[in-house]
């Protein structure tokens, strides 16, 4: 089996990584900046929970080189698919599955049509970490992967074999039957934290520190698990006490990476992540006034972000 | 009539230094460094209405070149305090008291402390900051005062003296015949812009461009108005027209000085001008989703902030 893997950012590059490490067939599909950086420097992984490591990895600058490939990881930020899709688009062949690992349900609908639903997989990536300054994968704590049939049918031969490529390389997760349903879990969690950190400014402790902040944070988490439960999807009560619970932990550092994005003045995904979620909220007849506020949040970056862009 | 100004700050140094230049008995009470750097380099304004850099009168003590006939207090709420304590011994049997700050509860704290008699209303309509080198720099093309006797009797005979010296100066404003109900005005529109400033993090223009960035605007208004009309104080038809007009430009850079501190990392009045915005909606049963979020934003940056610090 074949794999390309678009980008060698903290998700795809470790994941591909891994796989390189336990002898599958990968190749990471980069821009020539980057590729050129990986061909002399290999990639470069920096992890305490799987050791350092510097790979001599396959690099190609087309998605022409190298095919045909049974799976394709895309790895992008929401904000990057339509180049990213540009991107890949050669590598796509008649037997070719595309495991999307970005946040949100939004990009499906562009990517079934460009490339046809039945080309297109549900995945998710719960890896987290960032690039240092030189290009290397700062790998911190969790490795784990979900992918799987978006319809609930069996798994086509790809996706089983990713799966046992994933095992042997020690990545937790895998194949999962109801994809889906975890896309949702995902999204809920993501959906409430990003929102609260970004409408805050702050982590989750520091949103437990304000007088109404855990009860803020309770009512975004229950406006996504209703949307999540109207589009088919609702969450087990375990999965929301487990959510809730961690997005309410006095003194908690824990942070969404959209707040560091913003506070770098870098591109959000808020569109994807919040906007979206509210659209659904709408939809449903859901009321929704936390996301609201969050979503006009980002837009206000949005729009403070592209203004003074232009100084 | 003698005039003691607390501090030489952004509003202080501005009024007094007005009144000062057309020839006011203005007296500057200010800390031991401030005091030099006066003396050093003169009070010193930079405006939109004309520069002028003086020699300006100060004393260290309020019980220093008293008595006084009017107090003027332009501290920051979460200063309030100190302040008090420091205008204390220039308080005399006389003297009136003319707190220039955002909100209303100082009132009650001022009141408790010299008595409902020697406090009257005021606040100021100025956009002006103090730079590090101390330089009093305005920008807006306005620059007002308002004060008034908070029963809505005619003006005891020092506030008619301080209208005749405001109006002298050339700061616009001056005596107010309803002072309580300017106070409520001012602090609906501080309250709007200020929470939503913060809560956005832009400025009303930014927020407008967000797609309910409008509606959430006009709803945090009306959040405030009905606070104030359950206090007996709706600014009326016209007054929240003249609100929502500054509010709702498109494109506006209009911003509360609040998002600036946030911003540089400075303390905020978040109880004073927002939280306690709350307290009186709930006593009269007011829902208020936007302004708790925005408090809630609030509380966060004063806990990141403690933190960091």
């Amino acid at each position: 089996m074949k794999i390309l893997i678009l980008g060698a950012g903290a998700v795809g590059g470790y994941w591909g990584a891994r796989l390189h490490q336990a002898g599958v067939d990968v190749t990471f599909l980069l821009r020539e900046k980057r590729a050129e950086t990986v061909r002399r420097n290999g990639l470069v992984v920096k992890s305490a929970k799987s050791g350092d490591a510097v790979l001599p990895v396959k690099v190609v600058t087309k998605g022409s080189e190298g095919g045909p490939y049974d799976v394709i990881i895309l790895a992008c930020k929401a904000y990057d698919l339509s180049s990213a899709m540009d991107a890949i688009a050669p590598a796509v062949g008649a037997d070719t599955t595309l495991v999307p690992i970005l946040n949100g349900h939004a990009h499906f609908a562009t990517l079934d049509a460009r490339f046809g639903k039945d080309k297109v997989a549900g995945g998710l990536a719960r890896i987290s970490g960032m690039l240092g300054p030189n290009g290397e994968i700062l790998h911190s704590g969790a490795s784990g992967v979900s992918f799987g049939e978006r319809d609930g049918k069996p798994a086509r031969q790809s996706l089983v074999e990713l799966d046992a490529a994933c095992k042997k390389a020690g990545i937790d997760g895998g194949l999962n039957p109801n994809i889906d349903q975890d896309l949702w879990d995902k999204w809920i969690m993501l959906g409430s934290i990003a929102s609260m950190c970004s409408a805050m400014r702050g982590t989750v402790g520091d949103s437990m520190e304000s007088e109404d902040g855990a009860a803020i944070m309770a009512e975004i988490l229950e406006e996504c698990r209703k949307v999540a439960a109207a589009e088919g999807c609702p969450p087990s009560d375990k999965i929301v006490g487990a959510v809730k619970a961690n997005l309410t932990t006095k003194g908690a550092k824990t942070v969404a990476s959209i707040l560091g994005d913003i506070e770098k003045g870098g591109a959000v995904e808020g569109k994807q992540i919040v906007g979206d979620m509210l659209a659904r909220a709408r939809r449903h007849g859901i009321a929704a006034p936390n996301l609201r506020f969050a979503y006009a949040h980002l837009q206000t970056y949005e729009a403070r972000r592209s203004r003074s862009g232009l100084k | 009539m003698k005039i003691l100004i607390l501090g030489a700050g952004a509003i202080g140094g501005y009024v007094g230094g007005r009144l000062h230049e057309s020839g006011a008995d203005v007296t500057f009470l200010v800390r031991p460094g401030r005091r030099a750097a006066l003396e050093r380099d003169g009070l010193v304004i930079k405006s939109t209405k004309g520069d002028v850099t003086q020699k300006v009168k100060t004393v260290l003590n309020g019980s220093e070149g008293g008595p006084y006939d009017i107090v003027l207090l332009t501290s920051k709420a979460y200063d309030l305090d100190s302040a008090i304590d420091a205008i204390a011994p220039a308080v005399g049997p006389n003297t009136t008291v003319v707190p220039l700050l955002n909100g209303m509860r100082h009132l009650d704290v001022l009141d408790a402390k010299f008595g409902t008699g020697k406090v009257v209303g005021g606040l100021a309509r100025v956009g002006v900051a103090m730079l590090p080198d101390g330089t009093i720099h305005h920008t807006s093309p306005f620059a007002a005062i308002s004060f008034g006797e908070r029963d809505g009797k005619p003006a005891r005979q020092s506030l008619v003296a301080l209208d005749a010296a405001i109006k002298k100066s050339g700061v616009d404003g001056g005596l107010h015949a309803d002072i309580v109900q300017d106070l409520w005005d001012k602090w609906i529109m501080l309250c709007s812009l200020a929470t939503m400033c913060c809560l956005m993090r832009g400025s009303s223009g930014d927020i407008l461009e967000a797609d309910e960035g409008r509606a959430i605007m006009l709803e945090t208004i009306e959040e405030c108005r009905q606070v104030a009309a359950a206090a007996g104080h709706d600014p009326g038809d016209k007054g929240i027209e003249t609100i929502r007009g500054f509010l709702t430009v498109k494109g506006s850079r209009f911003t509360a000085s609040m998002l600036h501190d946030l911003e540089k990392g400075a303390p905020v009045e978040a109880d004073h001008a927002v939280g306690d915005m709350i307290a009186r909606a709930k006593k009269a049963g007011i829902s208020t989703p936007n302004i708790r979020m925005a408090y809630a934003h609030l509380q966060v940056y004063l806990a990141r902030r403690s933190r960091a610090g």
